[in-house]
Formats: C-alpha cells, structure tokens, sequence
C-alpha cells in the first residue's frame, strides 16, 4: 500500500518533546470548528457563505423532521414500513446510536441489511434482493400494518487477554430475527447495522477517486499485508458502476443517493426515482438535496492534544496503514470544500478485517468479510455526543479498545501489536485516538 | 447551529507544556464551583421538578377521570403545563442521557402522529397497558395529552372524551411520570449518573470532559442553540410561512410560555440558580461579573428584555402570526432573542476561552 505523501505533519511545540499540536492540519480543513461539547457534530461549516448556510440551517430542519403517518399537515409519508422516523432519531446528535433493538417505546438506532446467498445479482443494487423483504428489514410500521420482522440482540461475551496477561471481554451480537409468527428468519443472509457519524461527508465526496486509487493496493504489491481497494458501485444518477463512497461497506456512491435511499429503506418516504413500498412519492427532490447538503456542510470538530507517545504508537502499530491520517479535495463546484487537507484517518477503502468481524454478506465488491475503514476524526468526542453509544459496524465495541481488538484480516497484525503493548502504552495509545 | 464559530482552533489552544495533556491556559474557564452548581443547583433539580410535576400530572388525570368536571379537567390543564415547564426550561441542556435512551422522543415527539393515534382511539373495547406500550412513541408524550386535556381546538369539553380516549389519557399521563422519573434518576441513580460525569469535568479520567472548559462549552452552546432555535425556528417559522400548522404546543394555547421557558431556561444556565427550586449558586455569570461586570449585566438585561418581548406577543401565537398589528410585536421577540444569542456567541463564548 502506498502511502500519501506528508501524511504525518507533526508540528513539535517546543515546550517538551512530550507535547504536540494534533497536526499541522485541521480535522476538516476549513471545516473545522473547535467544539467539544455534545454539540461538537452538529454546527454549520464556519467558511459557508450566506446561501450557504440558508441551505445548511434548511438542511437541519430537514435532518429533524419526524414523519407521521398521512395524510397530515406537517411531515407526511411514514412508512408503510419503516426503522426510524426521523434522520436523528438514529443519527444521535449527527453521532452514532446505542445498540439497543425492539420495541415500540424505544426504536432502535440500527437496522438490519438483507440478501440471498444465491440467485440472481441486481448489479444495480450489489446483491440479491430477498423475496419478502428486498435488501433491508423494516422493523417497524404504521399502527395496522404488520411490521417485517423483531430484532433480537443475544450478546456473547468472548474473553481474552493482553500480552502482559490483563484480561479483557468483547461482546460478539448474535441476531436472530423473527416474522411476526415468531418463527425465526432463515436462509438469509443478514447485517446488522448501526448509525454512523454524518458529518465531514462533504469532505469526503470530494476527494478525487485518482488520490483514492493511488492509496489503492488491490493485490498487495507491496507485500504490507494490507491491500486496500474501492467498492464499485450503481450510481442511480450517472446510471453506471462507479466507485463507492458512503456507508459501512461504501455501497453508495455520494450523498444523494445516499440521502435518498435512507429516506426511503429508513422511514419508508419516498422521492422521486425512489418511490416507497405503496410506490408513493412523498417528498421533493429539494428535501432530500437540502438533508444531504446538511451532512455535506456540517463542520468537523478539531482534534485536541495529545502525546506525540501515541500518535507514534499509533504509526509504530501500523494503524495508520488504513486510517490514513490526511487526504485532500480537489476542485469542487462547492467553494467551501475545494482544495483542502483535513485529517479523517481513513482512505476510504475495504479492507478483509476476518472472520471475527465478517458478516458474510457481500455487497457489490465487497466480500463478507472486507469493510471500509472507518474516519476517526471526532471519535474521542462519541460518549460526550452520545453517552453509551458503541462502535464497529453493528455496535459490538463498546469501548475504543474494543474495537481495535476486534481488528482481524488486513487488520489483525495492528491489533496483535495492542495487545502487545504495555499496558502504559495502550493508555497513550487510547489517548491519541480520544484527540482526534 | 450557531452562525459565527470560529475556525482553525487547532493551534489556538495548545499553549500548556507540562506533560498533562489538558488544555488549560490561565485565562481560559476553569471554575470548579461553576461546573459543580450547574448540576446541583440547576440540572438535578430542573429533573427532579420535572419528575414531581409529571407525576403530580398523572395524578391530576386520574382524578378528571374518576370525576370529569369543569374544575377537574382545569386542575388537570394547569398540571399540564406545570409539567411542561421545567422540560422547556431544561432544552437548554439536553445532552447526557435524554437523547441516547429516547425520552426526548417519549416525552416531546412533534408533530403527533395524528392518523395513527385517531385510530387507535377510534376503535372499541379496551385499552390496555400492553396496548399502549405496543404503541409507537409518536403517538404519546406532552402533545398527545395535550390533545386530549385541551382538545383540538383547544375547548375540550369535559364530556366529549370517549371511554377509550379516557383510558389512553390515563395511561399516557403515566408513561410521561414514568419517562420524566428515569431521566431525573439518569443523572442522579445507577452505576454512573450523569451528574458525576459532569460533576468531574476536566479530573483526570474523564474523557468526556477532559477540562472544565469543554463542560463550560457544553453550557454556553446549548444557551445559544435553543435561543437560535426559539428565535429563528419555532418563532420565525410560522412567523415568515404564516403557517399555523408549525407552531408548537397549538392545543392548549401554550406556545408563547413554551417559548419563554426556553429562554429562562438558558438564563438559568448562565445564572448557576433555578428560582422553581429555590436554588441560588455560583454560576457563569458570578464568573463574567469577576471579570467584566458591565458584561454580565448586559447580559442579564439582554434575556430579561427578550422574555418580556416574547411575553408582549398578544395571546394567542397560533393568531398573532396572521395579525399585522400583533406581527411587529413577534419580530421584536424574535430580534430580542437573538440579541442575547449574539451576546452568547460573540462576547461569553471568547471570555470563556481566555480571548
């Protein structure tokens, strides 16, 4: 894997080797607000001009709405069938939920991904749509309507031990879905997934797929272990493969899209080019452009200081290999994004992270087993955000070390150097990753 | 959603040398007292009133419906907004627990989901408890009792109420009481109340708020963020679409107080006191007065003019935003408000960093 040129930007105090400035680039670049509170994920980018943050603040209003059945004066078009009825519902602060499913009283923050091992792909979609339930199950529906199937969450606890013989315990979901007979849901593959952070995303889209293929080493030539490549995915608006931006696999291809198909899997409204179950187009286009302009604008909060100990363990125990710490925009049609560095510690890319983690359901290009590298920026802020909020694709980590002991595949030699560190050294460690 | 934040931080604040990674620098906020009594004299309290008023709610209901005359049914509205007040007084804070384990969604979900709960009052036989737990959220909290208490139009008769609407008034009166008690035993009950972890801000382990100033940040950006709210969502919103459909607590007329809790509420977290519970602490605005005391009273002028704008709206809101008299008055609430926002932002905000 190649790395980015001037990835590691240290910017030495000179007040004791011991201190550091997080970076010499700003978490988001111009983006950036310096917010550490539980609104750290929610403010405006601070360089929009006024049009801007008017579509920005319109935006908000959008990501707030909660639908209801209609008709109805405001916020018509849930469901028939749905997860959430609202984008923050699960989206906790713009920050990611708590794993908690079933329930009328509580809905959940997750939702669960569907396919069929074998038949026919739908190379518009990435997978094979499950006869009764498409790609997604809606575990919730209007008063009346029978909803597809409840969740269950049984939790394993999987025990293990540092190097210098300190134990610890991961938890390991295991789903069991049932229709609403109560009979269990079999021969399908499932995934369960949680809430993912919505801010920085403008960043990210606009970074040039030719910096991404550079990062690129589908076939490990370079002999590191890791060999990052893109998704290739249906773009509905360019009506071609392109590759793969957003989501926990990059199954979608840019914030619209993205935008649109959540309202519709997610709330069950529909828009147009994504009509609902009932085939009822239920908001404009402009409702789904302005929410997916909101995740594109909304600042990243900077990081704060740490020891340079840590950011050198982090380097040391190869984590930077995907966490890419730096990437860069190019040109864009949105002047607040153009031509910028920033520090989102991901390249975007999937990576096989084993059996441990492989929900062996493939999604496009995506194996069972490979998922996109996560950004970390904003991550030490998660329980400030969200008390109690958990980690990892489907929220088995309920700690940031957990998560990096769950590393497996391209991922697992990282995470055998963690477990190898001295127990000092996993604190500062933790403690890099807590600044970003 | 604040409109001025500063950018490019990332080299503002790394100023300390020593080896305990904080960020303190001399002048910036680090009050121990201040982040102590903003939990026990303004949120602790703020629940526990929250939690006493919505049982007293409950309560209230309960004996509309084993008697259901005029005097009843009032005592039953008056417990409503009783109930009501402290959670608008407290959306100037809602971080920590409220969010991750939906009781803002069970007490305050707006718009109602009016189709389905019509039907489901609507049909026959009884309601039972596992009924109405089976029942999304959406079709409970504040505003479906506020419903049933004032009526659509706000006339509730006291005999219009069928059987079944009685029983699901009952039931969704306690499911507030309920709601109400754990998020008051959130912060104060369990294996990690929430007030420790505010309480500790800026002690060693706690990464949450690893300095006194983040817990500091977390107060003044949510004083700003629900006054931006009140002044340029839940005021300007029906003010500028003339829409009577966008306007919050419409049933029982309560709009305008539900807008002046807010406000008093984000004066209560710049005070450290909440009057309600007869709690007076050291709060930020002991802080400012240290520093700049002209500050600090123009701030306080600045919410009290606000609050006395949205109080000089003619009654009620829902009709003033379609009145060319009453309209002037309702722009000067709103650019009352954001007086006290831009205050928060451009003046408490940089004092609080050490600018």
């Amino acid at each position: 894997m190649r790395f980015f040129g001037a990835v590691l930007a240290i910017g030495l105090m000179g007040c004791g080797a011991d201190e550091t400035t997080p970076t010499l680039v700003a978490a988001g670049g111009l983006t950036t607000v310096d917010e550490a509170s539980s609104h750290a994920f929610t403010l405006p980018a601070p360089n929009l001009d006024e049009e801007g943050l008017d579509l920005h603040l319109s935006g908000d209003i959008a990501f707030e709405a909660q639908f209801v059945t209609g008709p109805a004066e405001i916020n018509p078009g849930l469901g028939p069938l749905f997860n959430n009825n609202s984008c923050n519902a699960c989206h906790l602060r713009n920050g990611r939920g708590v794993p908690t499913v079933g329930g009328a009283a509580l809905r959940s923050h997750m939702l669960v991904r569907v396919s069929l091992a074998d038949g026919e792909i739908d190379p518009m979609a990435g997978g094979t749509a499950h006869p009764d339930y498409g790609f997604q199950i809606q575990d919730h529906a209007n008063y009346g309507v029978e909803p597809e199937a409840k969740l269950e969450i049984i939790w394993e606890e999987v025990k293990g031990t540092y190097a210098d013989g300190v134990e610890y315990s991961l938890r390991k979901p295991n789903l069991v879905l049932r229709k609403p007979d109560g009979s269990v849901v079999e021969n399908t593959l499932t995934s369960l997934r949680q809430a993912p952070p919505v801010f920085g995303l403008g960043l990210l889209e606009e970074v040039p797929e030719s910096l991404l293929m550079e990062l690129a080493d589908p076939d490990d030539k370079n002999n590191d272990g890791i060999s990052g490549r893109p998704n290739q995915v249906w773009s509905k608006s360019l009506s071609k493969i392109v590759m793969g931006r957003f989501g926990w696999k990059s199954n979608q291809p840019d914030l619209y899209q993205q935008s649109a198909s959540a309202y519709v899997g997610d709330m069950g409204v529909g828009s147009p080019g994504y009509p609902d179950a009932n085939g009822d187009v239920e908001i404009e286009k402009e409702i789904v452009e302005s929410a997916a302009f909101y995740a594109r604008s909304l600042a990243v909060p900077s990081s704060r200081l740490s020891s340079a100990r840590g950011r050198k363990l982090f380097k040391s125990a190869g984590c930077d290999a995907c966490h890419t710490p730096v990437l860069s925009t190019g040109a864009s049609k949105w002047e607040f994004l153009a031509d910028q560095e920033f520090a989102p510690y991901t390249d975007l890319l999937l990576h096989d992270m084993g059996e441990g983690l492989a929900d062996g359901r493939p999604d496009y290009e995506a194996t069972g087993s490979e998922w996109r590298t996560s950004p970390l920026w904003g991550i030490g802020l998660t329980q400030t955000v969200a008390p109690g909020a958990t980690y990892l694709h489907d929220g088995r980590a309920r700690t940031i070390a957990e998560a990096i002991l769950w590393h497996g595949g391209e991922g697992e030699a990282s995470s055998t150097k963690f477990k190898e560190f001295s127990a000092a050294d996993r604190t500062e460690l933790l403690a890099f990753v807590n600044s970003l | 959603m604040n409109r001025t934040l500063i950018a490019l931080t990332v080299l503002l604040s790394a100023t300390a040398c020593g080896d305990d990674n904080t960020q303190v620098t001399s002048q910036q906020f680090d009050d121990v007292e201040v982040i102590q009594g903003y939990v026990d004299n303004v949120m602790v309290p703020k629940y526990d009133l929250h939690a006493q008023n919505a049982s007293a709610l409950s309560v209230a209901v309960d004996a509309f419906i084993a008697e259901p005359t005029q005097v009843r049914l009032e005592a039953a509205q008056e417990a409503w907004r009783a109930a009501r007040a402290p959670w608008e007084l407290s959306e100037t804070s809602l971080f920590g627990p409220v969010d991750v384990h939906g009781y803002d969604p069970a007490l305050d979900s707006w718009p109602l989901n009016l189709v389905d709960l019509n039907t489901v009052l609507g049909e026959s036989g009884e309601l039972s408890q596992a009924d109405f737990e089976a029942l999304d959220v959406s079709l409970k909290g504040f505003h479906a009792v506020e419903l049933l208490l004032f009526g659509p139009d706000g006339t509730r008769d006291v005999t219009s109420l069928s059987a079944r609407e009685l029983s699901y008034l009952s039931l969704a009166a306690k499911d507030i009481a309920k709601v109400a008690g754990l998020l008051s035993t959130s912060w104060t009950g369990g294996d990690a109340p929430y007030a420790t972890v505010f309480r500790t801000a800026g002690e060693q382990g706690n990464t949450t708020y690893p300095s006194r100033f983040s817990a500091a940040q977390e107060i003044t950006t949510g004083m700003a963020g629900i006054l931006d709210e009140v002044a340029n969502g839940k005021i300007a919103d029906p003010y500028n679409e003339r829409d009577q459909t966008l306007v919050e607590s419409p049933f029982s007329f309560n709009s305008k107080l539900d807008f002046a809790n807010n406000v008093r509420g984000a004066k209560t977290a710049y005070l450290g006191d909440f009057e309600l519970a007869q709690k007076d602490g050291r709060g930020l605005s002991d802080w400012v007065a240290e520093r700049d005391s002209a500050l600090d009273t123009r701030i306080q002028a600045e919410f009290d003019t606000a609050i006395a704008a949205i109080e000089a709206i003619p009654a009620p809101f829902r009709d003033s935003i379609l009145d060319d008299a009453s309209r002037p008055k309702i722009k000067a609430a709103i650019d009352a408000i954001n007086v006290v926002k831009d205050s928060v932002e451009s003046d408490l905000q940089p004092m609080l960093r050490g600018e």
